[in-house]
């Protein structure tokens, strides 16, 4: 099976440069997606599962360092840079593979001949680094988290205090978002909520569903590989995909 | 026991010392608080409201360099230190006044050394006040040249009451007798002293004056140049900022292996951005037109990159081409909308550049349609380099404002007065 690649990069040039550089460097390898942003590279991420990921760490919505955090161990991850020292110090320290833009082919190759090499073994544990490298990063803006979520239903404006909300689920471009008593459409991609929400409380627990932890009555194993949550005071039992179920084992 | 009568005699030492410097405090009218205000003005609320709090008030308001040399003299001329010089300048006098007495012995011994005495002490205090500008501590100079006068006229009424005694006649009598020669000698005498002091006072002053003007225009000079220098230095930055040079470089080298025309453009773009801002650089000023030139460089450059995500707009009016501005202020604006707020939208935005004439200023507006300021309203980088250069160039009448937009994101506007020379 071909090995499959995300690339994330806002730049259209650099993303078309890396595109092609890819292709003429490894052409066995397969992209399954181009990102544009954080947030679009994180749902990519979700949808195909690739098994290596290239991260600008600059990007509009969340950064490639957040990004990478997500990820975590289920993909071999190469930050993409023009240059940020700290960053770039903390890789070399960590023998975490980057790669310097505008990118050469002799740089992109020794990178690809170690990611071979690597790719057998499991993907490594980035988070220690990345959680120091984030605190250390320059003018890194912390993104705000969101107190208030406006949806509206029917003629008003509902404003949602996002601590009384259930759970978030993805409805193409819209939102669903579900409360004790009620619920609302908001005219967000859930994707884009994401980085407004406080990870600590709100566990996403599948590409299309993000819960509230203090909400969650139970979690139940279905089989080997999959589980459902049961949220307090709602008949809705909601998937945990794959890549989530690490989220409840001991 | 001799442990103690040594603390004994230490307290003693130190109550004389104190009681010298309360003596010497007291002449001078200096006390240590209000030498902390000649040291630090800001200190003047620790004063306690009343007449040395009116005294510190003006001390506080005197030029640093007048603070500085009073709080030396009072330091110097303090406790047993003031005491030992009046002392000698007494002795000094009274061997005045001895002479005085042989040259004319018609006016008696202790009469003349009191005269001397009296009259030269006040002659060293106006002096003093006068060096010191300390006739601003008391008010206006009509009020010392009134005390001088009443000076001279009470020397010689003590004068009188002393030598009294060589004459045989009673105080009564001596002032029936004197008291025309009292007041006529007291306001020529008196008069006629205070002219040179205040002569000196005067010239002083005006000395002062120039040379704190001079210091004041020599800091502001200063400030100017740093300001400026400073913002070469951030220009300089943006030129060789690694994100704006290596992805600009990025983006010439995939159109030029492309074989596209669109590289020999960006390169010619990327040339009149670099040309643009080198001249810039080099002078303080610039005239719009050549700012909106350097700024359409830059964004066309940031499209070539960011491509559909960002849009711009600049509007000049041709009346406005020649005013001339502070140069690189624009630019900065230009580089908070990009960074602030393009390129950290999902979508990208819109970037308006607009100069116009308001009343008699000229406004500069840099909007961007980004997420707004959020929680961090005007922090945007070299926000403060501008407004300190404006300040020092205007005035209050040059202002940077940053704000909300109506709609989203940030407005920036810098008013200018339209002044003839920037015509």
């Amino acid at each position: 099976m071909n090995t499959t690649i995300l690339i994330a990069e806002d730049e259209p040039l650099m993303r078309e440069r890396l595109l092609e550089m890819l292709a003429a460097a490894w052409p066995e390898a397969r992209v399954v997606m181009v990102a544009e942003n954080g947030n679009d590279a994180w749902d990519g991420f979700l949808e195909h599962e690739p098994q290596v990921v290239f991260l600008d760490i600059r990007m509009p919505g969340l950064s490639g360092l957040e990004v990478a955090q997500r990820i975590g161990k289920l993909a071999h991850v190469i930050f993409v840079t023009a240059y940020d020292q700290y960053a770039v110090d903390a890789f070399d320290a960590g023998a975490v593979d980057y790669l310097l833009k505008p990118v050469q082919a002799e740089r992109l190759d020794k990178a690809l001949a170690r990611l071979r090499q690597r790719l057998a073994a499991p993907p490594p544990d980035l988070g220690e680094l990345l959680r120091h490298l984030k605190a250390s990063m320059p003018r890194q803006p912390a993104p705000e988290k969101l107190k208030w979520i406006k949806a509206t239903v029917g003629k008003q404006i509902r404003l949602i205090d996002v601590g009384d909300v259930l759970f978030f689920q993805s409805d193409t471009k819209y939102t669903r978002v579900v409360l004790a008593d009620s619920e609302a459409l908001v005219k967000i991609p859930l994707k884009d909520l994401l980085g407004g929400l406080d990870p600590e409380r709100f566990w996403q627990i599948h590409r299309g569903t993000v819960v509230n932890v203090t909400a969650v009555a139970a979690v139940e194993r279905i089989d080997a590989e999959r589980m459902e949550v049961i949220v307090r005071g709602c008949t809705e039992r909601l998937p945990v995909s794959r890549s989530f179920t690490h989220l409840f084992r001991d | 026991m001799s442990n103690i009568s040594n603390i004994s005699n230490m307290s003693n030492i130190s109550r004389t010392n104190k009681l010298w410097s309360k003596f010497g405090d007291q002449f001078l009218m200096i006390t240590e608080d209000q030498r902390k205000v000649l040291e630090d003005p800001q200190t003047l609320g620790n004063i306690a409201p009343g007449y040395r709090r009116k005294m510190a008030v003006k001390m506080a308001a005197m030029s640093p360099i007048e603070r500085s040399q009073l709080l030396e003299f009072s330091l110097k001329f303090r406790g047993r230190h003031l005491a030992i010089t009046l002392a000698k300048i007494m002795l000094v006098l009274t061997l005045c006044g001895l002479a005085v007495a042989l040259l004319f012995p018609q006016r008696g011994l202790v009469e003349s050394i009191a005269y001397a005495n009296v009259m030269g002490l006040v002659l060293v205090a106006w002096m003093v006040t006068t060096y010191f500008k300390l006739s601003q501590l008391y008010g206006k100079t009509m009020h010392l040249v009134m005390l001088n006068v009443f000076g001279y006229m009470l020397g010689h009424v003590i004068g009188l009451i002393l030598g009294g005694w060589g004459t045989g006649w009673t105080f009564q009598e001596s002032i029936e007798k004197k008291w025309m020669e009292i007041v006529i000698s007291g306001c020529v005498i008196g008069l006629f002293l205070s002219v040179p002091a205040a002569l000196m006072g005067a010239i002083r002053h005006r000395h002062y004056k120039q040379y704190t003007a001079k210091l004041e225009r020599d800091a502001q000079e200063h400030r100017a140049a740093r300001e400026l220098s400073e913002s070469r230095l951030r220009l300089l930055h943006a030129q060789i900022e690694p994100h704006f040079l290596f992805n600009t470089l990025g983006a010439v080298q995939q159109l030029a292996e492309k074989g596209a025309p669109e590289a020999a453009r960006l390169t010619a773009i990327l040339i009149a951005f670099l040309r643009a801002s080198m001249a810039e650089m080099r002078s303080e000023t610039v005239s719009l037109n050549a700012d909106f030139a350097l700024i359409k460089a830059y964004l066309d450059v940031m499209k070539a990159r960011l491509g559909t995500r960002l849009d711009y707009t600049l509007d000049l009016p041709d009346s406005l081409a020649h005013v001339t501005m502070p140069s690189m202020m624009l630019l900065t604006l230009v580089e908070n909308a990009i960074k602030h707020g393009i390129e950290p939208s999902l979508r990208g935005g819109h970037i308006k550049v607009t100069g116009s004439m308001q009343d008699a200023c000229v406004a500069l507006t840099v909007s961007d349609t980004g997420p707004g300021l959020g929680s961090k309203p005007g922090a945007g980088e070299g926000l403060a380099n501008v407004r300190a250069r404006l300040t020092l160039l205007y005035g209050a009448a040059g202002t940077l404002s940053v704000a909300d937009g109506a709609e989203d994101g940030v407005v920036a506007t810098i008013m200018l007065p339209l002044t003839k020379e920037s015509q």
